[in-house]
């Protein structure tokens, strides 16, 4: 139980310490491939995934429905 | 006195009203500034040796063509209403032999027939409203789906709800959905009570010769539901580290109820003898899995721009549920800018898991087993998955065509490869248009 409440502070001091990032100085971090999340053109790709491996979720797609059956 | 009051309040009324106007007509950055098109499509082929369908050895071969436009519309400053509108068919060699014995050649797990079951059509609408306040720092969102297949329905509702801080630097988001889904339950030919079906064509067991235990008598129960519940709850955190380094962590939970198991994969067990008809092992049971399953995933990504050419995108997700599978996933990709209009996408991901309590391969289970399953997809496995990809964009839509811009196009390749014996390839397309 220690191990994970000592992973949660430097996680949360690492996040202190970030300098904050004003919007003009956003043109790396707004770069179409900086984006936290599959490309939309991907989103079959994840589906194929999800349907044939046991693993979902925590990706930002789908984590339920469809029977994927086939 | 009394004419300086009403003075007073007529200058504070009329100055109410200019200020109001005057933010009224302040200039607010629309978050759509027009309306978008997708326009995705992929191919996907697949093959190997262990299919579910025939108990954990047969022929996986199946190919599947999907088309899919999204719409996102701005219906003013703060609101789109996104459509999402997709058609998929897919041809299936697996389950072609759900019922092995309507074609015209000898029945075989590694050969697909040529019945009716080998191909299917799943058809998906998706409607998304989504709000975003004045500062733009909270956003909330309200989803709504319908899919379907042949023997499939599932209705979806889902909402998600998310704030920014810090500057936007800092972001907070829960999402929560729901998938109301229910079976047309198709059994193996061989299980089905003869005569059960709505045509002369049907299979009847007693038209056949059975080689190997003649006395083929399987206990089939029938099962107890044909509804399946799914129920997810989602929460992100992502966090701008510097001007260059930026990454999120995310933890899901899903809870599913009901049918969990897929009514036509068979199971052979081996305290009972086998028998045949032709070359195709009858099914001794179908798969049986319990009714609730609890999963739970927690990823995060780390993106990293080196340079005006060179991004660096990564992904890794620690899985686990209450069915015994633990896996780990870790993928790549490193987008390259060749000029300010084309890019390139090398990725690589890999992917492992252990398998499900109540996984055993072909022929191995014990009939006294409560549950039971012979799909690989289940069983333990890793997985190296090779990508490449290739996108025009050109952000000032010079090709139009009427008033639709051109704005991008994607087209990606990925192997798949398991350490069995499945393997898969995926062609993925995107074109992007804006609406003037």
């Amino acid at each position: 139980m220690k191990k994970p409440i000592f992973l949660l502070l430097i996680l949360l001091l690492t996040i202190q310490s970030c300098v904050v990032v004003k919007e003009y100085e956003k043109v790396a971090i707004n770069d179409p491939d900086m984006i936290l999340a599959d490309k939309k053109c991907d989103r079959n790709l994840s589906t194929s995934h999800a349907y044939r491996e046991a693993a979902v979720g925590a990706n930002g797609g789908k984590t339920g429905g469809g029977c994927g059956c086939n | 006195m009394k004419y300086q009051t009403i003075c007073i309040c007529i200058c504070i009324l009329f100055s109410v009203h200019c200020v109001a106007q005057t933010q009224d007509s302040q200039y607010k950055k629309r978050v759509l500034e027009t309306a978008e098109i997708d326009f995705l499509s992929s191919y996907y082929t697949q093959d190997g040796d262990n299919a579910a369908v025939s108990g954990g050895i047969g022929t996986e071969e199946l190919t599947d063509a999907t088309a899919t436009v999204v719409i996102s519309i701005p219906l003013n400053a703060d609101d789109v209403l996104t459509i999402d509108a997709g058609i998929s068919a897919y041809t299936s060699a697996s389950s072609s032999n759900v019922d092995p014995f309507d074609g015209s050649g000898v029945a075989n797990a590694f050969v697909a027939s040529s019945g009716a079951s080998g191909a299917d059509v799943w058809s998906n609408i998706t409607g998304v409203y989504s709000h975003s306040s004045d500062d733009r720092n909270t956003l909330w969102s309200g989803k709504v789906s319908i899919s379907a297949e042949y023997d499939y329905f599932s209705f979806g509702v889902g909402g998600s709800f998310t704030k920014l801080f810090n500057e936007k630097n800092t972001e907070l988001s829960i999402s929560a959905n729901a998938y109301l889904d229910s079976w047309s339950i198709i059994s193996p030919a061989e299980l089905r009570a003869p005569g059960s079906g709505d045509d002369d064509d049907d299979f009847d067991i007693n038209n056949f010769t059975i080689t190997g235990n003649t006395n083929y008598a399987p206990n089939f129960v029938a099962l107890p539901t044909d509804k399946r519940n799914s129920y997810s709850l989602g929460f992100g955190f992502s966090q701008i580290l510097s001007k260059k380094l930026q990454g999120s962590l995310a933890l899901d939970f899903v809870s599913q109820n009901g049918l969990l198991s897929t009514p036509f994969q068979r199971v052979y067990f081996s305290d009972i003898e086998d028998s045949f008809i032709e070359d195709f092992h009858l099914a001794e049971d179908i798969e049986r899995l319990p009714d609730t399953r609890f999963k739970v995933a927690v990823g995060g990504r780390l993106n990293y721009y080196i340079n005006e050419v060179v991004t660096v995108r990564s992904f890794y997700r620690y899985y686990f549920d209450d069915w015994g599978i633990t896996s780990h996933t870790a993928s790549i990709e490193i987008p390259i800018k060749l000029g300010d209009k084309f890019t390139i996408y090398p990725s690589y991901r890999y992917y492992q898991q252990t398998a499900a309590d109540y996984f055993q391969p072909y022929n191995q289970h014990l009939s006294t087993a409560q549950f039971y399953t012979s799909d690989f997809d289940l069983s333990t496995y890793s997985s190296n998955q090779f990508g490449f990809g290739i996108s025009y964009t050109d952000i000032l839509t010079k090709l139009k065509l009427w008033k639709i811009g051109l704005k991008s196009i994607d087209l990606k390749v990925y192997q798949y490869d398991r350490d069995t014996s499945f393997s898969s390839t995926i062609i993925t397309t995107g074109f992007k248009f804006n609406l003037d």
